[in-house]
């Protein structure tokens, strides 16, 4: 047994962060995958500080909490700097990802752009996991970066033997052409409710703010003198 | 009198010139051969063919530096940015996915981050020192080809088209090739030289890599040792180019541009060599006071 224990990890509801957040993260709001189906996005997010500790913070033996938060450019600029948030539903990931590392015999190492994206980020066109924060983009496991059909195929076949639960894209998914250069899995649509949270405010205002920053302008839009001529 | 004197001398220094080019161009059996210099103390241009179109190759990689800079002067883009180092870019022509080959273009310290990120700083030192196709595709689907083209005319260089990133196959098979004169390059190198390239600040950040540049066989294989040039090579089968701003110590600099094509049989050889030699001793040997 370790004594050293990992830093509680803060649970926020999104509906509490201010407006910017709010409208970067769309808690609650319904979108279409590339299929015409309707999702709801994740509401709870855990709030990661700062870099130190996403660096430190383990979810699992093997993976960290700042590998699903790996971006570039293309996401949010508020969400390039901390604190960032991730939804719950992460844990679930990296308890496959971990099995899926042990079945590969390997470390697998996740793709910048590859774990959690915001609604908000320049790739999340449509509904994907990865905006659940329960898909990641692998691009190397071990030594071997998976760029060829062969080794694409290889761990698909790996990942979806883990379970039911998971789901893989095939090798040149995008466009059926042969330029692929990760292994996806995801676990679908997942959001978690943290048990210490109480969901009775769900259809509530809190503190009589709206939800979102479009709300706050249209309230103040009809507050508005009408000027009169 | 004295004036006289002078005129004479830039014409036979000219004459001189011209004849040693096509000489260069005869023994190396050159098939097009393009060139422009511009030099910032005696104010003499000089150009041969300069209006010609050739391959840009990776010249058009100056010109992606100068997109970049737009973007980063117009608030849309920090140097400081990371960019996903990825093997995955989209043609022009029909969409689809395409991925470099690295074994052409093994550039480690790009390749090495594969999954990871560079700044776009890196990307943009890399692009041009070891020019990397890597960093130069990254930095296109940053900013976008059209913004590349719209810093261009922005600025007013005509003679550098650009239409695509690096290696994308179903562009080149559709005729869609990135082209470059001498004289467009020429005025592309005078706005960093000059410091207009959007500010100085970025002009200066600009002359900054290209004086880094690690491929020094092309003009700097031509001059003393002690001079310094912030240039950018272009090399493919049929093509070496070079196009650099040269600093000698005691004068200010000037601005030389070589286009080469060549045929197969006769591979690159060392004419880019051979000619940035002659105009520098052309104008070693010119004194205007």
């Amino acid at each position: 047994m370790s004594d050293v224990r990992e830093p509680a990890l803060k649970v926020v509801d999104a509906f509490d962060l201010d407006d910017e957040l709010r409208t970067i993260l769309k808690p609650g709001e319904m979108i279409r995958d590339a299929q015409g189906r309707r999702h709801r996005l994740p509401r709870y997010f855990y709030e990661i500080p700062e870099h130190d500790f996403a660096m430190e913070y383990r979810i699992t033996p093997h993976f960290g909490l700042n590998e699903f938060l790996l971006s570039d450019l293309k996401e949010a600029a508020r969400l390039q700097n901390f604190p960032k948030y991730i939804p719950c539903a992460v844990r679930l990931l990296a308890f496959y990802l971990e099995q899926f590392r042990k079945d590969a015999g390997a470390s697998v190492h996740i793709a910048v752009n590859g774990g959690y994206r915001s609604p908000s980020h320049k790739m999340s066109i449509d509904a994907s996991p990865h905006m659940w924060g329960t898909a990641a983009d692998v691009y190397r496991i071990g030594g071997t970066i998976l760029k060829t059909k062969e080794a694409i195929e290889k761990y698909n076949d790996l990942a979806e033997d883990l379970s039911e639960d998971v789901s893989v894209l095939p090798y040149g998914h995008v466009t059926g052409i042969n330029a692929d250069d990760h292994v996806h899995l995801d676990l679908g649509y997942i959001t978690l409710i943290p048990r210490e949270i109480s969901e009775d405010r769900m259809e509530q205002p809190q503190e009589n703010r709206p939800r979102f920053a479009f709300e706050d302008r249209r309230r103040k839009e009809r507050r508005a003198p009408i000027e009169s001529t | 009198m004295v004036a006289n004197t002078a005129q004479d001398s830039i014409a036979a220094s000219e004459v001189s010139l011209y004849r040693n080019v096509l000489k260069i161009k005869e023994e190396h059996s050159l098939e097009h051969l393009g060139i422009s210099f511009y030099d910032a103390e005696t104010t003499i241009q000089w150009s041969y063919n300069a209006d010609h179109y050739f391959h840009a190759a990776s010249t058009m990689k100056l010109a992606v530096l100068i997109g970049v800079f737009r973007e980063v002067e117009r608030g849309q883009l920090t140097l400081d940015a990371p960019v996903h180092v990825r093997n995955r870019f989209t043609s022009i022509v029909n969409q689809e996915p395409f991925m470099l080959d690295l074994g052409r273009d093994a550039d480690p310290n790009v390749y090495g981050h594969l999954g990871k990120t560079l700044t776009v700083r890196e990307l943009a030192y890399w692009m041009i020192t070891l020019s990397s196709n890597l960093a130069t595709n990254l930095l296109i689907d940053v900013i976008g080809v059209p913004n590349v083209q719209k810093a261009l005319d922005e600025l007013e260089i005509d003679g550098v088209r650009i239409l695509r990133g690096v290696e994308d196959q179903a562009a080149f098979d559709a005729g869609l090739n990135n082209e470059v004169t001498a004289n467009g390059l020429l005025k592309l190198l005078r706005v960093i030289a000059e410091g207009k390239a959007y500010s100085r600040a970025s002009s200066e950040e600009m002359m900054k890599i290209m004086l880094d540049q690690q491929y020094r066989s092309g003009i700097p294989a031509g001059l003393p040792k002690a001079a310094r040039v912030a240039h950018k090579t272009g090399n493919i089968s049929n093509i070496h180019h070079d196009a650099g701003i040269v600093y000698l110590d005691g004068r200010k600099p000037y601005v030389l541009v070589i286009l080469t094509q060549f045929t197969a049989e006769n591979g690159r050889g060392t004419a880019v060599a051979e000619v940035s030699r002659d105009i520098f001793n052309s104008l070693a040997g010119s004194s205007y006071e």
